[in-house]
């Protein structure tokens, strides 16, 4: 089984984990259907360096990780402030 | 003895006819540029010569033919999907695989076995009277089964599934086949090349020319070449593709993984899809057990295998057919499945005038192969969505009018 | 004729002071313990062993090395045993799969001479014209299909799996795994050592057993890997595959073992290749390799006069060890042994003739081998046959070449090149923490083979101490180790490159001509190398023959990929013990001495019902009334139980649900709607609030993990100073409704229940003087309590509960009457009365969504779908008086003839005596009054009336007739 190795809690196997997707930011109030249709739908789908959700069942914790999607590895995780919108747009 | 067999076994080998041309040079440009020398690619172009007589047609596949999820599937087809739209594409594709092996002059083993969706839970069941009561609707041989009627049909089988969750019932598809694959895209490919249309493989697409916001030609491992339009029907590079136009789409890759055993004496006749317990399984007329499971769990660009797939999938098998489990299982592989947030695929025109897609066919595009193939080459001579896959078009996501396939197809196959 | 020797060798498996006893075919042998199935029936004189799969050719034994896939056994008890590494076990009743009749007399043995009208590809040519008749061939072929057959009555055995974790696993306990093991333990790293055959080992116990210098340092090897505490020795343990992260599966007779290393030393060796030659599938020809391992592990001697087929020093030496053990070797075809490996001294001294530059061109006899040809070759295969000579025979041995066991190196992403000295595939690159060393790393030298491993040994230990690898030293041979093309022409065929699949030069070559002439196509359109031994002799014969006509390098022709297993395992195995994680309320044993009928839910058993199991819908039907008219107790501890405590508890629920909290005032309450960024409806529970920072929220049975995982996330992404803390496993529930719920809790509680007093939301106080919880709860009836407690005082409670009830005519009621009850009260399900796609309006909830609050998930979706709503939930009703039958959930509206919805609830109310039930039916539908088409089985349509929800609108009284919008 693949493990996720959390630069936090370390090398976890892969099945403790629930995958919560691709981050992506949410557009500003007021935007148009456009913006909003392609914040809601759309994908990063090419292959490359992705910041992606992980929820860590055990223990209860999201982290946000950069993971290479062509080689499934680590690359670092990613404070969620870095990701947060602390004043929500959406 | 087959009279066919009685004059192949009389001719001399050598006088029988090539599949595929020898390879040639690419040409400066083409009418039709089709990325992917899958099914869909190769029906694509084998349409386009036939029903619409576009010739100069190329075909570019960046490795062999059929060598990517048209030659890793679990070959199954069925049109008893849940949303009108879908059945009638699927009803459509079926009818054209039920006389392909005579049109194509190729024997696919189109095999009928019936297919048997099982509901391990009165959720499940009444989503099989959904997908049962539209299938009917549109005149789709569906119904939903009780257990007795699985029992009889499938007498190998533990309906209680070792212990449980036991089986309910079932969606009954008599239509259900199976195919051989790679048969498909040699018999579409060699039908094609019969009429003209080139097919290049090791010849991968490294870009897509544009001016005023139409396609002029692509760039390819092999030189560039100039065209009037680009289909796209790549499976899981499509975001690849995609993304050498700026053009954004929902789709995500997710492997896909499948395995099959060593090949014994037939035991089971029909195909048997759980939605619960992760597994469709059918007996490959070699006699393997060929079985399939459900997407991993994330995106990843990679036909790796996972063991964690195969002990899952055994786990379930076994429950379901208990003395299987003497069965060896001989390899597992892996394909990349194009998801979309609905479950059903992306298909037609795009904002780029003479680029066009067909896409988003998760873990279901192989029995979609023919009815693709044939809408596409529609949809490219006329420039405009054939009414089959207007539904799909890739302009509903920004309209939020998605397709209702979900319910029924994440573990459908 | 194969026969056991008199003579032990010294290091022998078999234990020739016992006997086992078998039967082949029904006849009696008998073995010794150590012998396999394939070395007792060879001990026996006994050498057809299989047929093969196309053309029912007569097969032998080949390798003794697990790939004989010609020679698969079945037992009452199993099938597809290879016999050639299986243990022979007393009593063993063995039969050959795939014929009809006895090996001697398959009736299927025919199907060798119409082999002309079988050519490659050929079922791809034929029988789909007319299309009639295709069932008819169907039938036919599929009966042809497979080798084994199942027995139905087999029961699993499904052992648990173990786990390992080392740092270095060692894949071959062979001369360079041994060493290495030992290297790598005695620099401190724990160490798993695995090896497929029955004791350590492996080459040194057939290439070098005549040597007594290579047999004592075997002996010292293997006493030190037993001694050393670092190292754990698996026999009979394959590996089965290379996953991510050093994840190596062992499958071993007691079940698997996943071994999970920092780093992988691969040194499973090389596997033998056959020269191609005509007829060199018939019993007796086997690879040298094969007839070494026959002698000296089970003192069998393959047959009594042998010819031999030689491209490499390991032939000759092969030669000079099968004549010491009394084998005649009659005749010797050189195929291009390099001057230096040829023991000319010793073969003189042993009246060994040999034939340089001949190969054999063609095997003779039927179900043994009887002579061979052997005629002058030159570079292409082509034999002079004017100088051929015929010699008669009963053994043919081939030592031609060799293929790295690279499947588990290339799986971790090494990759191989094509060494055109040692003319077979050697290790090019790969991750510093899995190394290939030894014959996989085309080191063949004995004393090298030992330097190879310590270096690689070295090279691992620095990956794994994070310091710079050294660089690699090179200790592959320099000279040939197999012949460039080991493969002769023949005008008649049957010169197989595949003898899992019977595929021949002839076909390779046809399919290629055809235009399946890349590997992968050719592959997939001749099956070469797609049988059980998975081409482990077949596929580096296909790429030369394909290189050859495409005029290019092995390389630039490339190779198939080399997917796990590396051999078949059985399902059993890989499924493991049944593990079936359910969960349970703290309840259950109440619910079962109450006669609960309990269903899945989920993870969940929950009572569907309660009573004998004749009596369900009446049983049912006193439960629903039960609550209507007195008071009725439902289990809800499944209900996920979440706290959100925090300075920003109020601005997190606000940003997660489509509803306000902010205003709620403590102890108020309030339904609430999570969707999804896309605006389809997620969950629903209620959201009551305990304290300025403190709210408690329910969540569905089935979406409480996901729930609590969305609101953690928000709490994250929005930087809200707020905990979520799910308490569902802490806290059971119970919902006690009906008439008489207030009369039965009110003694039990200090909480005020007064209509007045407790009109919704929450209450903390104690129940039987149990700390507790109480909410209003509208779900089964307009009155309704839900208690929350851990779950020893919930135990407590609902005894208290049923006991003070008794009187009041308290009920436990299950699922099945829940679900009648919530319909009842106009109240959906998340998941039934929704789909993957629906959105709050047309759950016709519209008013669950709280536009005038800044931001939460689904808002712009929301405000977009609130304007294009397609379709709605509606409520009908059906007559009580119709004939006509029940409409089912699902069953579709229609309307002119088309879909125009579905039933996605539907059940009879006893309270009201008549049917009800939900559609989500087309917007254009849903706003008109008309009355509603329903088509139930066999195309019968119903009318059903719209109605207004709740169904039950005051206690027992039919509700007006309109539209639920």
């Amino acid at each position: 089984m693949k493990r996720i190795d959390c630069p936090e809690i370390g090398p976890r196997p892969i099945d403790e984990f629930t995958y919560g997707g691709e981050v992506r930011r949410p557009p500003q109030a007021g935007a148009d259907t456009a913006a909003l249709a392609d914040y809601v739908f759309n994908r990063a789908g090419a292959p490359g360096v992705l910041r992606e959700w992980w929820h860590h069942d055990p223990s209860g914790r999201w982290f946000v990780l950069e993971r290479d999607t062509r080689t499934d590895t680590v690359l670092r995780s990613v404070p969620i402030t870095e990701v947060a919108h602390a004043v929500p747009t959406r | 003895m087959s009279w066919k067999l009685f004059k192949l076994g009389l001719t001399s080998p050598e006088n029988e006819p090539r599949f595929f041309p020898e390879e040639k040079p690419l040409a400066s440009h083409y009418d039709v540029v089709i990325i992917g020398g899958g099914g869909h690619g190769l029906a694509c172009a084998y349409y386009l010569a036939k029903e619409h007589g576009i010739t100069r047609v190329a075909v570019l596949e960046q490795g062999y033919l059929g060598g990517g999820n048209t030659g890793r599937n679990t070959t199954i087809v069925r049109s008893n999907y849940l949303t009108s739209e879908g059945v009638k594409f699927y009803d459509a594709s079926v009818k054209l695989w039920e006389n392909l092996s005579g049109d194509l002059d190729i024997n696919l083993f189109y095999s009928t076995r019936g297919h048997f969706t099982l509901a391990h839970s009165d959720d499940a069941m009444r989503t099989m009277r959904w997908r049962a009561e539209v299938n009917k609707h549109h005149g789709v041989d569906s119904e939903v089964v009780d257990r007795d009627a699985i029992a009889r049909a499938v007498p190998t089988m533990d309906l209680d599934c070792g212990g449980g969750p036991a089986v309910h019932g079932a969606l009954y598809h008599a239509p259900g086949s199976v195919v051989r694959h790679d048969a498909v895209a040699w018999g579409y490919a060699r039908a094609a090349a019969q009429r003209g249309v080139e097919i290049h493989q090791q010849t991968a697409v490294t870009d897509i020319h544009t001016a005023g916001g139409r396609v002029t030609g692509v760039a390819t491992s092999r030189g560039d070449i100039s065209c009037d339009a680009v289909v796209s029907m790549v499976a899981g590079y499509t975001p690849r593709i995609t993304d050498m136009l700026d053009l954004p789409t929902p789709i995500e890759i997710y492997p896909l993984q499948a395995c099959v055993t060593e090949p014994v004496k037939p035991f089971l006749d029909t195909i048997i899809v759980s939605g619960s317990l992760h597994v469709y399984v059918s007996q490959s007329s070699r006699g393997e057990l060929v079985m399939g499971s459900a997407v991993d769990p994330a995106v990843l660009h990679s036909t790796r295998s996972t063991f964690e797939f195969v002990e899952g999938l055994a786990d379930h098998i076994v429950d379901m057919f208990p003395f299987a489990g003497r069965l060896r299982l001989l390899r597992q592989w892996a394909g990349m499945a194009d998801m979309t947030p609905d479950f059903a695929p992306i298909m037609g025109t795009t904002p780029v005038d003479g680029f066009y897609l067909d896409s988003g066919w998760g873990t279901w595009g192989f029995k979609a192969t023919p009815i693709s193939g044939q809408t596409m080459a529609a949809t490219v001579a006329a420039k405009r969505n054939h009414e089959l896959i207007e539904p799909f078009r890739l302009g509903r996501f920004a309209d939020f009018q998605l397709v209702g396939e979900k319910g029924a197809a994440s573990v459908g196959h | 004729m194969p026969y056991r020797r008199a003579e032990a060798g010294p290091r022998e498996w078999i234990d020739r002071g016992r006997t086992l006893r078998f039967t082949f075919e029904g006849r009696s042998y008998e073995g010794h313990p150590g012998d396999t199935i394939t070395s007792a029936l060879l001990a026996n004189g006994v050498s057809l062993l299989g047929r093969s799969f196309k053309y029912h050719r007569p097969r032998g034994a080949f390798s003794l090395a697990n790939h004989d896939v010609n020679a698969l056994f079945c037992t009452p008890q199993d099938t597809h045993i290879r016999g050639d590494v299986t243990p022979l076990v007393e009593g063993m009743d063995v039969r050959p799969v795939n014929v009809r009749g006895g090996l001697d007399n398959d009736r299927d043995r025919h199907l060798d001479r119409l082999g002309r009208f079988m050519p490659v590809g050929f079922y791809y040519k034929a029988f789909h014209r007319p299309k009639a008749l295709f069932p008819y061939w169907e039938r036919a072929i599929r009966k042809r299909a497979g080798l084994g057959q199942v027995d139905l009555d087999w029961t699993p055995d499904r052992r648990a799996k173990r786990h390992a974790h080392c740092d270095a696993l060692v894949v071959g306990a062979g001369p360079t795994g041994l060493t290495a093991a030992l290297d790598l333990a005695d620099n401190g790293c724990s160490v798993v050592l695995v090896d497929e055959n029955p004791h350590p080992g492996a080459s040194f116990d057939y290439a070098h057993a005549g040597d007594e210098t290579a047999l004592a340092h075997r002996d010292a090897l293997i006493a030190s890997v037993h001694a050393h505490p670092a190292i754990t020795l698996h026999t009979r343990a394959v590996a089965l595959g290379h996953y991510a992260d050093h994840l190596v599966p062992i499958a071993t007779p007691d079940g698997i073992i996943k071994v999970r290393a920092r780093g992988v030393l691969l040194a499973t060796g090389v596997i033998e290749q056959p020269a191609v030659f005509h007829n060199n599938d018939r019993p007796g020809v086997m690879l040298a390799s094969g007839a070494q391992r026959l002698l000296h592990r089970f003192g069998v001697a393959a047959c009594r006069r042998a010819i031999m087929v030689v491209a490499n020093g390991e032939g000759y030496a092969a030669a000079l060890d099968l004549h010491a053990a009394g084998v005649e070797i009659a005749a010797i075809a050189d195929m291009g042994t390099p001057e230096s490996q040829i023991p000319a001294a010793r073969l003189l001294a042993a009246g060994i003739p040999v034939h340089r530059d001949h190969a054999i061109h063609a095997a003779h006899g039927e179900s043994a081998v009887e002579a061979a040809t052997l005629a002058p070759v030159d570079a292409d295969g082509h034999c002079d046959l004017a100088r051929a000579h015929r010699v008669p025979c009963d053994g043919v041995f081939m030592s031609v070449g060799w293929a790295p066991a690279g499947q588990l190196l290339y799986q971790a992403g090494g990759r191989l090149r094509y060494d055109d000295t040692l003319a077979m595939p050697v290790p090019e690159t790969w991750p510093d923490t899995v190394v290939p060393a030894g014959r996989l790393n085309g080191v063949f030298d004995l004393d090298c083979q030992y330097e190879d491993a310590r270096d690689a040994a070295a090279r691992l230990r620095a990956a794994l101490a994070g310091e710079p690898v050294p660089a690699v030293a090179d200790h592959r041979d320099r000279v040939s180790h197999g012949a460039a093309w080991p493969i002769v022409a023949h005008d008649r065929g049957r010169n197989f490159v595949d003898l899992d699949e019977d595929v021949q030069l002839k076909d390779l070559e046809q399919a290629a001509r055809e235009g399946f002439d890349n590997i992968e196509l050719l592959k997939r359109f001749s099956t070469v190398g797609m049988g059980p031994s998975q081409g482990k002799h077949a596929n580096q014969n296909a790429i030369r023959i394909l290189a050859r006509i495409r005029d290019q390098g092995i390389d630039a022709t490339g190779t198939t990929t080399a997917r796990p297993m590396f051999h078949p395992v059985r399902l059993e195995d890989l499924a493991g013990r049944r593990l079936r994680p359910t969960r349970r309320s703290p309840l259950h044993d109440a619910h079962a001495e109450l006669g609960a009928r309990f269903m899945d839910a989920g993870a969940w058993l929950r009572p569907a019902w309660y009573g004998a199991a004749g009596d369900r819908a009446e049983a049912i039907a006193a439960e629903v009334r039960a609550v209507r008219e007195a008071v009725g107790l439902i289990d809800v501890s499944t209900l996920g139980k979440i706290e959100v405590v925090g300075p920003d508890a109020a601005r997190l629920l606000e940003a997660a649900y489509t509803v306000r909290a902010a205003d709620l005032s403590v102890g108020a309450g309030r339904y609430a709607l999570m969707v999804d960024e896309s605006g389809v409806v997620a969950d629903d529970g209620l959201i009551a609030r305990l304290g300025p920072e403190h709210f408690f929220v329910t969540a569905s049975s089935g979406h409480a993990a996901a729930t609590r995982r969305e609101l953690t996330r928000e709490a994250a992404l929005g930087g809200f100073d707020a905990w979520v803390v799910d308490r569902t496993s802490e806290l059971g529930s119970i919902t006690i409704a009906g008439p008489r719920s207030r009369e039965l809790l009110a003694p039990l509680t200090d909480v005020d229940l007064d209509r007045k007093a407790f009109k919704g939301g929450i209450r903390t106080g104690h129940v039987c003087g149990q700390p507790a919880r109480v909410l209003r709860a509208a779900f089964v009836d307009r009155i309704g309590f839900e208690v929350h407690a851990d779950v020893a005082a919930t135990r407590l409670i609902w005894a208290r509960l049923m006991d003070d009830g008794a009187a009041l005519g308290v009920r436990a009621f299950g699922v099945e009457a829940q679900r009648v009850l919530r319909l009842e009260m106009g109240h959906i399900i998340v998941g039934q009365d929704t789909d993957g796609l629906t959105d709050p309006f047309e759950a016709a909830m519209a008013g669950a969504v709280h536009f005038d609050k800044p931001a939460f998930i689904g808002r712009g979706a929301l405000a977009l779908l609130a304007e294009r709503t397609q379709r709605r939930l509606v409520a009908f009703t059906l007559p009580a008086d119709a004939d006509t039958p029940l409409p089912r959930e699902s069953h579709l509206v229609i309307e002119d003839g088309e879909i125009a919805g579905r039933v996605t609830s539907i059940a009879h109310s006893p309270t009201l005596g008549y049917a009800i039930g939900f559609a989500m039916v087309d917007t254009a539908l849903a706003d008109s009054e008309r009355a509603l088409t329903l088509r139930v089985d066999d195309g019968v349509q119903v009318r059903a009336t719209r109605a207004a929800t709740p169904f039950v609108a005051r206690r027992g009284k039919r509700a007006q007739p309109e539209s639920r919008s």
